[in-house]
């Protein structure tokens, strides 16, 4: 499949000093929703505004359809559709009107204009207060109406710079759902930014996850997940007939011994305990949790109760864009 | 085609400040208010003194073209805020990705803001009549006036998006353009001819574009002497390309 944007060796460095960017490689299918994600400071959206044609990349090329985002950036944006992060559009002017100051600066033909306009608006589902104040608006209306000013030339591409945030659940639907019934309709491009990780999940063909400047990794987001680990069980141990709390040594050594077995079993990548958990990381849970059980009844260890968790994207995320982090809080060493 | 682009950018941004002005006229009737005081209290009292040399011409009357340039220079000056404002939302952001010459931008908003002076003298200029000042009936002169007040102000609305693409924020901004504003009055030919000045503030006023704005107006609009008005033009018009110039070059600052 053609592709709609190609990064390679991309960088950006703020006063010689900064590395923003750092060899970003990117490939970004046409016709395919993409999202990037990436902690505070991790350059998406240094990313974003150099594939917008706003500033300019220290070295390496970036292609929007084979134009160059530096080189040709007059073309580049004739074809893209941006909508920042920050509230964009006039507030104290209607809906209606700031499509229509877009749709001139854009020199959509005063033919066309009309019917490019409420398209926008229907696509958006905001065809009812089109003619209302924008400062009326709610801010999932606001949003709506932005990403309208942006749909208005039909673009090939279209930029999100975190698109649902500050939204609440129902209006983050919306914003989702109108958003790809138009790229179904025309085929659109739709690269986005995200702190939202079930968005990303839901939403998107692709996701890439940036860190510190570098694309720490790339896949559908079922791939990043399996990438991690099949799943994890945790079994919260029950103090097993001892009358004592939490006697000094010996349940420690007896936890090791369990962990040593647990670990030796097949079908288990790794075990750890703390607080009287043990988590065990394995591929396929329906398969290891009967041998699991097996071990710790023969240690003569009851159970208190037993949860299965699947890895989420957020998972994936904190392992590739924030493992320190992770660790610092929760103690979990996944034996990856 | 990027000159078409251009252009049609200019013009979307004069139809927004006019769609602006449209849903929300309080702001002009109320920046009404102060000009007005300045003619009915300012100029009232000061026509009892004889002693500001006005070639004849009622007190009030001599002072109606700098008043006039005055309300409208000072909503100019400070049309950077707006600009302030667009870059702390993402609307700057957007203008910058949209196909048009980042000049255009600069250029259409200026333009924009004269077009609001315009408007802005339209309300005071009937209230002038009714305060008994006596201009010159001839819509020739009366409409080189407007012209000559259309630019000026779009040459200071440009200065004022200059200072907003260096300060950035309202505060440093605010902080500017309130030190711009005292000295841009005072140090022109506004209130009172440059002839009283000391030397030094006299030098500040020939250097002040208000200067010859306030001098062409009064020659078309009150005087009638207007020997010196295409030379006002002139200087009007140098002042507008050079501060186009510098302010669509510094322009691409603002979002850095």
């Amino acid at each position: 499949m053609a592709s709609a944007i190609d990064i390679r060796q991309l960088t950006k460095v703020y006063d010689g000093k900064v590395n923003a960017l750092d060899g970003v490689d990117l490939t970004v299918k046409a016709a395919s929703i993409f999202a990037l994600l990436g902690p505070n400071g991790s350059g998406k959206t240094t990313l974003m505004r150099i594939l917008t044609t706003q500033i300019h990349p220290t070295m390496g090329l970036a292609r929007a359809f084979r134009y160059d985002v530096d080189k040709d950036d007059d073309k580049v944006r004739k074809i893209i559709g941006y909508v920042p992060q920050e509230m964009s559009v006039w507030t104290d002017i209607t809906g209606f009107e700031n499509l229509l100051i877009y749709a001139k600066i854009y020199g959509v033909s005063s033919l066309q204009r009309k019917k490019a306009i409420w398209d926008a608006l229907q696509n958006m589902g905001l065809e009812d207060v089109a003619n209302g104040p924008v400062k009326k608006y709610s801010g999932g209306m606001i949003r709506r109406l932005e990403i309208a000013c942006a749909l208005l030339i039909k673009p090939k591409i279209l930029f999100l710079d975190e698109p649902t945030l500050g939204l609440d659940p129902s209006a983050r639907k919306a914003v989702w759902e109108n958003l790809r019934s138009f790229k179904k309709e025309y085929g659109t491009t739709v690269f986005f930014n995200t702190h939202y990780m079930d968005e990303a999940d839901l939403y998107s063909d692709e996701v890439a996850i940036i860190n510190q400047g570098k694309i720490v990794k790339t896949g559908t987001a079922s791939e990043l997940k399996r990438s991690l680990h099949g799943e994890i069980i945790s079994f919260c141990l029950a103090n097993n007939g001892t009358d004592s709390m939490h006697p000094s040594t010996a349940p420690l050594r007896q936890d090791l011994n369990i962990l040593t077995k647990i670990r030796a079993l097949n079908f288990v990548n790794d075990a750890t305990v703390h607080d009287s958990v043990m988590d065990v990381a394995v591929e396929n849970g329906e398969i290891a949790m009967p041998l699991i059980i097996d071990v710790l009844r023969s240690e003569g260890i009851s159970l208190q109760w037993i949860r299965s968790t699947r890895p989420t994207l957020d998972d994936v995320f904190l392992k590739y864009a924030g493992m320190r982090h992770m660790q610092d809080q929760s103690g979990y060493h996944y034996g990856i | 085609m990027a000159f078409n682009d251009s252009l049609r950018e200019m013009f979307a941004m004069i139809e927004l400040e006019m769609r602006r002005l449209k849903h929300d006229r309080t702001e002009i009737y109320t920046r009404a208010v102060q000009p007005i005081l300045w003619l009915a209290v300012y100029g009232t009292v000061m026509s009892h003194v004889r002693d500001i040399p006005t070639n004849g011409i009622p007190y009030i009357d001599y002072i109606t073209p700098g008043v006039l340039l005055q309300s409208t220079i000072f909503v100019s000056v400070f049309y950077g805020l707006t600009i302030v404002w667009e870059r702390e939302t993402g609307i700057l952001k957007r203008l910058l990705v949209a196909p048009a010459s980042r000049y255009a931008t600069v250029i259409g908003r200026a333009i924009a803001s004269g077009v609001r002076a315009v408007v802005q003298a339209l309300i005071i200029f009937p209230v002038a009549i009714l305060l008994g000042v006596k201009f010159i009936a001839n819509p020739i002169y009366i409409l080189a006036a407007f012209i000559m007040l259309f630019m000026v102000s779009g040459g200071f609305a440009a200065l004022s998006i200059f200072v907003a693409s260096l300060m950035k924020t309202r505060e440093r901004f605010m902080g500017i353009g309130q030190a711009m504003i005292m000295p841009l009055f005072f140090a022109s030919n506004a209130l009172y001819p440059i002839t009283l000045m000391p030397p030094f503030l006299q030098s500040i006023a020939v250097l002040n574009p208000l200067t010859y704005a306030v001098d062409a107006v009064r020659g078309l609009m009150i005087s009638g002497d207007v020997a010196n008005v295409p030379v006002d033009f002139m200087a009007v018009i140098a002042f507008d390309v050079v501060i186009f110039i510098v302010a669509s070059i510094s322009f691409r600052k603002i979002i850095e």
